[in-house]
């Protein structure tokens, strides 16, 4: 019989933009995976609660890693820029993703927390592409299992308002300063979130608990320079 | 009892002079043994040679050893120990297939008073037997932040009712740990109260809960030097859950009253299997898990205590989920070592120790309070 208590998880998303107009930003992202990686390495309690995916989009998605246990896992797999910018793409591809990927934790034992996605991109997405549509499906509690929280960073220049509307909340969409380290400020967002998300201590209560965000180092929120 | 070398407060001084000789030379605090070869000096650390007084024999060896010391008149050999008694037999115990890594904890900092890492008790009545511990989550211990769960127990010598309490100070809240200890202390207080004025029962759920929620209210006004602070203000510096109540001894049996606010909850282990009676953490209509908890100094509009008879031959258990989350619906690992382990009072350490399991992921602190009814028979603790 299958343990059916095997443990909490979280399910993590980097889904990061890959699209041509990415080209000088490429590095820094790669070097944030890295130090991400490697910062949640030095956190064995946070790393054993995530299994995390990283995935590449633009014309289409391409999965680098998938549910990785991040203890066991070998650097992660570069990110190479190519195509165009298709948010549409991104969010179907989340859209089915997510809920097999729920299922198969709980199918071997795990109770799963709200996954919870960091969106990666300068903002741009293809002109006249209907992305909030699919976006709107993704998020919605009552159609799509396990809809998850998707945070938003937009690399430097982004789009604030397209940003502000990709994050669930107003309060979860930033965009980086300008000179700002963009791969150190990622991956110490990053480690900061994931750590609160999982912590085993309790958020204070309300009807609708709610994930708390900080602002990252080196960013602002996108709602604030709208 | 008069002990000879005490004088009674009315006695006159025998003597006010320098004290006499002793009739005769003071015997040995230790009876007389032969220089023994590998007794460590300090004085001569240079010299020492380990492996002369090193036995390098196993555990059993030393058990078997400890055995024949214990019996009387048969002069024995000293016993040997074995390497290292504290990673020998109490190292964390692993439930997964892989060694769960070790650490070294830190010490909780920011300013603490003392709060120790874990603590255990445990004692017996005339009706229950009781084991109480409280450990640091492998989070804590990694972070170095303080255990923020606690416990307390007593007992009322006139009914015979043992009062609990089991709280879990929210991580969200600035000094979680005070709110714990704080609910703990004044549940258990004003229910002590309130069984030697109702016969061994609760009389008033709603004072109890007054009771805490006003002791958490003052202790922020303290700490905030703040002469009213407000429910909000106190939720930020000492939120916490509790679970609170009484097992009150009748002639028909053990009888419980508990009531919970927040999460923590109350298990039974009856018929060799543990089974959940209250509390715990709810999934939501998409089977997620939620960290939410509406804790104290928040009171529930409406709220019922659990009531039932503690039958003979089962366990009462109440717990912080940091104990309830691994133990799930009671039916996966670690529900089966509970309900094995605990069918029997364990010695309080043992008991901490058993609730220090190493469970992937589980790291949350852990609070846990048993009561096993006593069989008829046994009526003297």
């Amino acid at each position: 019989m299958m343990e059916s208590n095997r443990g909490h998880l979280l399910p993590i998303y980097v889904l990061a933009d890959e699209s041509g107009s990415m080209d000088e930003h490429i590095d820094d992202l790669n070097d944030g995976l890295r130090s991400l990686h490697q910062a949640l390495l030095g956190e064995p309690m946070a790393a054993a609660k995530v299994r995390f995916s990283v995935l590449g989009f633009s014309d289409d998605v391409i999965e680098r890693v998938r549910l990785v246990d991040l203890r066991s896992a070998a650097e992660f797999p570069r990110l190479t820029t190519r195509g165009m910018t298709s948010y549409r793409a991104a969010f179907e591809d989340l859209i089915s993703r997510i809920p097999a990927d729920v299922n198969r934790l709980k199918a071997e034992g795990y109770q799963v927390h709200r996954p919870a996605v960091f969106f990666l991109s300068d903002g741009l997405p293809n002109h006249g592409e209907d992305w909030q549509d699919p976006h709107r499906r993704l998020t919605d509690r009552n159609t799509t299992l396990g809809a998850p929280n998707i945070i938003a960073c937009g690399i430097v220049d982004a789009d604030a308002k397209t940003i502000s509307q990709v994050a669930t909340r107003p309060e979860f969409g930033f965009v980086a300063n300008k000179g700002v380290d963009v791969g150190a400020a990622i991956a110490k967002f990053c480690t900061a979130l994931t750590k609160s998300v999982i912590s085993s201590g309790r958020s204070l209560g309300s009807a609708s608990p709610q994930l708390v965000v900080d602002k990252p180092e080196g960013f602002t929120v996108a709602i604030d320079v709208i | 009892m008069r002990f000879p070398h005490r004088r009674a407060p009315d006695e006159p001084p025998k003597q006010t002079g320098p004290a006499p000789a002793p009739p005769r030379p003071a015997p040995p605090l230790r009876p007389q043994q032969p220089a023994q070869a590998g007794v460590y000096d300090w004085q001569q650390d240079a010299d020492w040679q380990q492996g002369a007084a090193d036995s390098q024999q196993g555990a059993s060896d030393w058990q078997q050893g400890a055995a024949d010391w214990r019996s009387p008149h048969q002069p024995q050999p000293r016993p040997t120990s074995p390497k290292n008694i504290g990673m020998d037999l109490w190292r964390r115990m692993s439930l997964d297939a892989e060694e769960t890594a070790d650490f070294p904890p830190r010490p909780p900092t920011g300013g603490l008073s003392y709060r120790p890492d874990t603590v255990c008790d445990g004692w017996s009545t005339h009706t229950l037997d009781l084991r109480l511990a409280s450990v640091r989550g492998q989070q804590h211990r990694w972070d170095g932040r303080p255990r923020e769960d606690d416990a307390a127990a007593a007992w009322d010598p006139s009914t015979g009712a043992v009062v609990i309490a089991v709280a879990d100070g929210v991580s969200d809240a600035r000094q979680p740990h005070i709110g714990s200890q704080l609910a703990c202390r004044s549940a258990v207080d004003e229910l002590l109260k309130q069984v030697r004025e109702g016969g061994g029962f609760v009389t008033d759920w709603q004072k109890l809960l007054s009771t805490v929620h006003w002791q958490l209210r003052e202790q922020a006004g303290r700490l905030l030097r703040t002469p009213d602070a407000g429910v909000a203000e106190t939720a930020e510096l000492l939120a916490t859950t509790l679970v609170a109540g009484v097992a009150t001894p009748t002639p028909e049996g053990v009888q419980v009253a508990l009531l919970s606010v927040g999460d923590s909850g109350v298990w039974q282990i009856k018929h060799e299997e543990l089974y959940p009676m209250l509390g715990g953490k709810t999934a939501g209509a998409d089977g997620l898990l939620s960290s939410a908890v509406q804790p104290l100094p928040y009171v529930p509009r409406d709220f019922r205590p659990l009531e039932f008879r503690l039958e003979p031959g089962s366990v009462l258990l109440v717990g912080t989920d940091g104990f309830g989350d691994p133990v799930g619906d009671g039916r996966g690992m670690v529900g089966r070592l509970f309900a094995d382990q605990l069918r029997r009072p364990v010695p309080p350490l043992g008991f901490a120790h058993l609730l220090d399991f190493a469970r992937e992921t589980f790291d949350d602190d852990r609070t846990l309070i048993a009561l096993w009814p006593r069989d008829r028979e046994r009526t003297e603790p």
